[in-house]
C-alpha cells in the first residue's frame, strides 16, 4: 500500500437516526436525556435530540481502519467538536493524508453534517489522526497477551 | 470577573480512579460496533482477527474512551453514569471541547479496564468575541488488571460567561 500527501480515504456517509443513538447510549452506558428524551430536549431548547459528539471518534476510527485496512492502528486521535448535529441528520465522513513516513501516516479528517431541515451544510467535528502501518495490535500489543 | 476562582483552582490535581468491576467483554465490543454502524469483522470474526497477528476479536478503538461502563456509577437525574467533576459555574454555558486520545494497544475482551481521571490544567481565556471562558482539561488514563497502560484521553471542557460583551 503506497500512499502519498493529499491522497484522499475513501468517504461514507451515516444518517444517524434516534435508533442508532439510542443503541449508542446503551453501548456506552451514557443515558443523559439530551440524546433521547423529548422533554429534556424541549428544555434545553433544542430543536431535536443531540447527537453525541464522541461518536464522531468512532467514526473518525472506522474511516482510516476501512481504507488502510485491517494491519494499521490509530495510535492517536484528535478532535475538536464544532456544530451540534441532530437526529435523522446525515453525515459525511472525509479524510486526506498529510504527511507520510515509512512506518506512519498522518491524516486530517472533516465530519460535515449534510443540508438538512436543521440548518444548511456544517461541519460536526474536526480530526487528525497518526496511524502506524504494519502493526495491528499498536506498540502496546506484545505486551498482556494471555 | 474570575471564572477561576479559588474553588475552581482547587480542582487542580485532584483525582478519581474507577476499576471495572468486570472484564469489557465480547459483547460489549459488538454491541458498540452495532451501535456506530461498523462493520469491521475486527471486532466480530476471530479468525479474521487471528489472520491479522491479533489474539482474536478486540472491542473497537474508541469504546473504552466512550464508554462509562467501568465506573460503576449509578444514573443520575439526567441520565448521566459516569465521571465527571461535578462543576456549575453560574452565569456561564458549557461547551465541549475537544479529545485527545492515545492509544497503546487494542483493547481485548478479558481486559479489566481501571481509568484514573485527573484535572491537568485550568486556564482562563478570552473567546474571539470578547467572552470570558474557563477551559477545563482534563486526562484520563486507562490500564489493564497488569497495571499497563491502554490509552489516554485528554479531555477540555470549556465554560463560556453569559454575561461579558458578546
Amino acid at each position: 500500500m503506497s500512499r502519498a500527501v493529499g491522497d484522499e480515504l475513501a468517504a461514507f456517509e451515516r444518517t444517524v437516526t434516534l435508533i442508532d443513538m439510542v443503541a449508542y447510549a446503551g453501548a456506552t452506558w451514557d443515558f443523559y436525556g439530551l440524546h433521547y428524551d423529548p422533554a429534556f430536549v424541549a428544555r434545553a431548547k433544542v430543536p431535536a435530540p443531540v447527537v453525541d459528539g464522541q461518536v464522531f471518534g468512532a467514526y473518525f476510527v472506522e474511516l482510516v481502519q476501512d481504507d488502510l485496512g485491517p494491519d494499521c492502528f490509530v495510535r492517536e486521535l484528535a478532535m475538536t467538536y464544532k456544530n451540534l448535529m441532530f437526529a435523522g441528520e446525515t453525515l459525511r465522513v472525509t479524510g486526506t493524508v498529510t504527511a507520510v513516513e515509512a512506518d506512519r501516516l498522518s491524516v486530517a479528517m472533516v465530519a460535515t453534517i449534510q443540508d438538512s431541515g436543521y440548518g444548511e451544510e456544517r461541519v460536526a467535528a474536526l480530526g487528525t489522526a497518526t496511524v502506524l502501518l504494519g502493526q495491528p495490535d499498536g506498540p502496546g500489543g506484545a505486551r498482556g497477551v494471555r | 470577573m474570575t471564572l477561576l476562582t479559588p474553588q475552581i483552582r482547587a480542582l487542580e490535581g485532584q483525582r478519581r480512579v474507577y476499576r471495572a468491576p468486570e472484564p469489557i467483554g465480547a459483547a460489549a465490543g459488538r454491541y458498540f460496533a452495532l451501535a456506530v454502524g461498523d462493520d469491521n469483522p475486527l471486532y466480530t470474526d476471530a479468525g479474521f482477527a487471528r489472520e491479522h497477528g491479533l489474539a482474536g476479536v478486540t472491542i473497537p478503538l474508541t469504546l473504552i474512551t466512550e464508554t462509562n461502563q467501568y465506573a460503576g456509577l449509578p444514573i443520575d437525574a439526567d441520565g448521566y453514569a459516569g465521571h465527571s467533576w461535578e462543576i456549575e459555574i453560574a452565569g456561564t454555558r458549557r461547551v465541549r471541547g475537544g479529545n485527545t486520545y492515545t492509544f497503546e494497544r487494542r483493547i481485548r475482551p478479558d481486559d479489566v479496564v481501571t481509568a484514573t481521571w485527573e484535572i491537568i490544567e485550568l486556564a482562563e481565556k478570552t473567546t474571539r468575541s470578547g467572552a470570558d471562558m474557563l477551559v477545563i482539561t482534563s486526562r484520563a488514563t486507562y490500564t489493564d488488571q497488569d497495571g499497563d497502560l491502554l490509552a489516554t484521553n485528554v479531555e477540555q471542557d470549556i465554560f463560556v460567561s453569559l454575561g461579558s460583551p458578546a
